[in-house]
């Protein structure tokens, strides 16, 4: 029994790694341009049906691995430009926006990719013990990805001179304008560099999760949670939540059916937005 | 004439809109077009969840993306009703519109505490929570399979029953109802209660100023737009004997927001005409391409970008351009508190 805790929190662990990943990205977005972007899972979606599509047509998921979100940055370049710089005077509207852009994507990997779920065959075989289970060894090194990728991001924001102008426009975009900051630029490689974050998110988590069109729907609320949790607009708190309620809903999931699991992490939800509508975290790190 | 040029022929198009309904179910079957007696009143039903996102929006500035919650609430009220205690068409309605109402009382008591963003994320969480539930709890609700049953009565005196498989009094039957909510609608954002939606909308802090409960205001606003989508969902419920908690699953409520932002949000039958464009859109290019959503999402992007005010703003813009050297004058001295962008220039406005 404990077995079954321990084995399904380390899948929480794991999964919330790669979840804090892609809700990172929506962090980012939503706190540089004010909007809710909707179509977020769904872009996760497209870099798990890209990381799919390229390993099988180059052999090789480690390229799938750096292509995709380099592609992802690009889709991500050209979606600001075309559909979110337009609308972003109406932030409501945004909403609408990116529903509609949610839409497009789906329909159009079905289109092209059909409706059939997938597997993907994990790039690296075999299992590890672990706390006296046997644990598949690509779970670990997906964490690890995700982690890395995770540390890379904070040391970008924290570090290069792109990291602190995007910090200085999320702070004040008006004086970051007078300081010559090129503000509709850094609001471009912004939405880019979410939209790379998720098609990274979606490479990682490809060959443990099944590989569809509609793999998006669900994981666009636990984004949204772990956003909210974390404190919208807090990225570390973002984090944070992501690996928390992802152990959480393991571990209830061991005592009870996913389901409820679901609810609870809703409910937990519910409450951190009408008495800490800050997040969890707030006052911790700033 | 007070109205000037604009009101008149705001209110020719409504009675022209008032008969076109009204012939629908004898004109469409002799030209051929039987099937799209259906689709129109799937337009009239949807259209419901479109208003009541416009009542939140529009008239009290709160974005709603849970409305499918209510709907989903007025569809079980309805069908288990039916089921359960044999309820007739007007039974089962009440059924779940109270259901609806009932949930909307709870769900905005806590919602309406926070605004902007984090309303329309809560209102997610809520509606998602119950979509869960109801998707697990099967044997109350079917989950995705749902429940059906046989078509109920609409009337049933003096030993004459119809029921709603007579399809002339299904479609009279959602008409009625729908329009008898547009008219309940049209006299609320006109009255005080109307204004002071509007008051809290334009500034919150003005309107608590001059002594409007702003938490009650916006209380009031979202327990009648979740009767609103208990309405539609129950009338959907009947419409196909049906209910599944499926529809209440987020896409639902995204969509009604679609079609009351294309429609134009802040006008009375505005989300009527975007409900009504895009389930038609979506049925024209459906018979066509089978990615026919990627269509509908597309138009649902390029109307954002082109025509943030929607069908209605459109057609403010051409009856402005069409009367302005008459009716300008005559329509700038309105109420001090009317809101800039209100049912001024729409079908049934001023």
């Amino acid at each position: 029994m404990s077995d079954v805790v321990l084995a399904l929190a380390i899948n929480g662990l794991v999964w919330g790694l790669i979840i804090a990943l892609i809700a990172l990205g929506l962090s980012i977005i939503f706190g540089l341009l004010d909007i809710i972007n909707v179509a977020h899972g769904d872009l996760f979606m497209v870099g798990t049906v890209g990381g799919l599509a390229v390993t099988v047509a180059t052999g090789s998921f480690w390229l799938a691995l750096v292509l995709v979100p380099v592609l992802g940055f690009v889709l991500g370049l050209v979606l600001e430009r075309v559909v979110i710089r337009p609308t972003i005077r109406q932030a409501a509207l945004t909403i609408v926006t990116t529903f509609g852009l949610s839409m497009m994507l789906q329909e159009a990997v079905r289109a092209t990719y059909g409706a059939q779920p997938r597997r993907m065959a994990p790039p690296i075989e075999g299992t590890v013990p672990l706390f006296g289970i046997d644990y598949d060894v690509y779970r670990i090194a997906a964490a690890l990805f995700a982690a890395l990728a995770l540390a890379g991001f904070f040391l970008f924001l924290q570090r290069t001179k792109l990291g602190t102008w995007i910090r200085a426009v999320r702070h004040d975009p008006e004086t970051a304008t007078a300081l010559g900051i090129p503000v509709a630029r850094i609001c471009g490689i912004t939405f880019a560099l979410g939209t790379a974050m998720a098609a990274l998110g979606g490479v990682i988590a490809a060959p443990i999760t099944t590989v569809e069109f509609r793999t998006g729907v669900d994981i666009l609320p636990f984004c949204f949670m772990a956003v909210v949790i974390g404190g919208l607009g807090n990225l570390q708190g973002t984090v944070a939540a992501a690996v928390l309620l992802a152990v959480m809903e393991g571990v209830v999931t061991s005592v009870s059916d996913p389901t409820v699991a679901r609810i609870v992490s809703l409910a937990v939800m519910s409450g951190v937005l009408l008495f800490r509508p800050h997040g969890l975290f707030a006052g911790a790190t700033r | 004439m007070s109205g000037g040029a604009a009101a008149w022929i705001g209110r020719g198009g409504l009675a022209l809109l008032g008969a076109a309904l009204l012939a629908v179910p004898f004109v469409l079957p002799e030209l051929g077009y039987g099937f799209w007696v259906n689709i129109v009143t799937e337009i009239l039903i949807w259209s419901l969840l479109a208003a009541s996102v416009n009542l939140l929006f529009g008239y009290v500035g709160l974005l709603s993306f849970g409305q499918a919650l209510f709907f989903g609430f007025g569809m079980y009220g309805a069908t288990l009703a039916v089921i359960h205690w044999e309820a007739g068409f007007w039974t089962g309605l009440l059924a779940g519109t109270l259901a609806a109402t009932a949930m909307a009382a709870v769900a905005g008591a806590l919602a309406v505490r926070l605004t902007w963003h984090y309303f329309a994320i809560i209102t997610v969480v809520f509606s998602l929570i119950f979509y869960f539930a109801a998707m697990s709890n099967k044997t109350l609700t079917g989950g995705d399979d749902g429940l059906s049953f046989s078509a109920p009565a609409v009337f049933d005196m003096a030993g004459v029953t119809v029921t709603l498989a007579d399809p002339l009094a299904q479609y009279f039957s959602v008409l009625g109802v729908v329009a008898a909510c547009y008219a309940i609608m049209g006299v609320v954002v006109r009255s005080p209660l109307g204004l002071a939606f509007a008051a809290v909308r334009e500034n919150d802090r003005r309107a608590r100023l001059i002594g409007i409960d702003v938490y009650r205001t916006r209380l009031v606003a979202f327990v009648l737009a979740g009767a609103l989508a208990g309405v539609s969902g129950a009338l959907f419920a009947f419409f196909g004997r049906y209910a599944s908690a499926s529809y209440m699953v987020y896409h639902v409520s995204g969509e009604a927001v679609v079609w009351a932002i294309v429609g134009g949000i802040g006008t009375l039958l505005g989300p009527l005409f975007g409900t009504a464009l895009l389930i038609v859109f979506r049925e024209l290019v459906s018979t066509v391409w089978e990615n026919y959503l990627f269509a509908v999402g597309g138009l649902t992007v390029l109307v954002v970008m082109f025509a943030p005010l929607g069908l209605a703003g459109l057609w403010r813009g051409a009856l402005g351009r069409l009367t302005a050297p008459r009716a300008a004058p005559a329509e700038a001295p309105a109420d001090p508190v009317a809101p800039s962008a209100d049912a001024r220039a729409v079908p049934g406005g001023r």
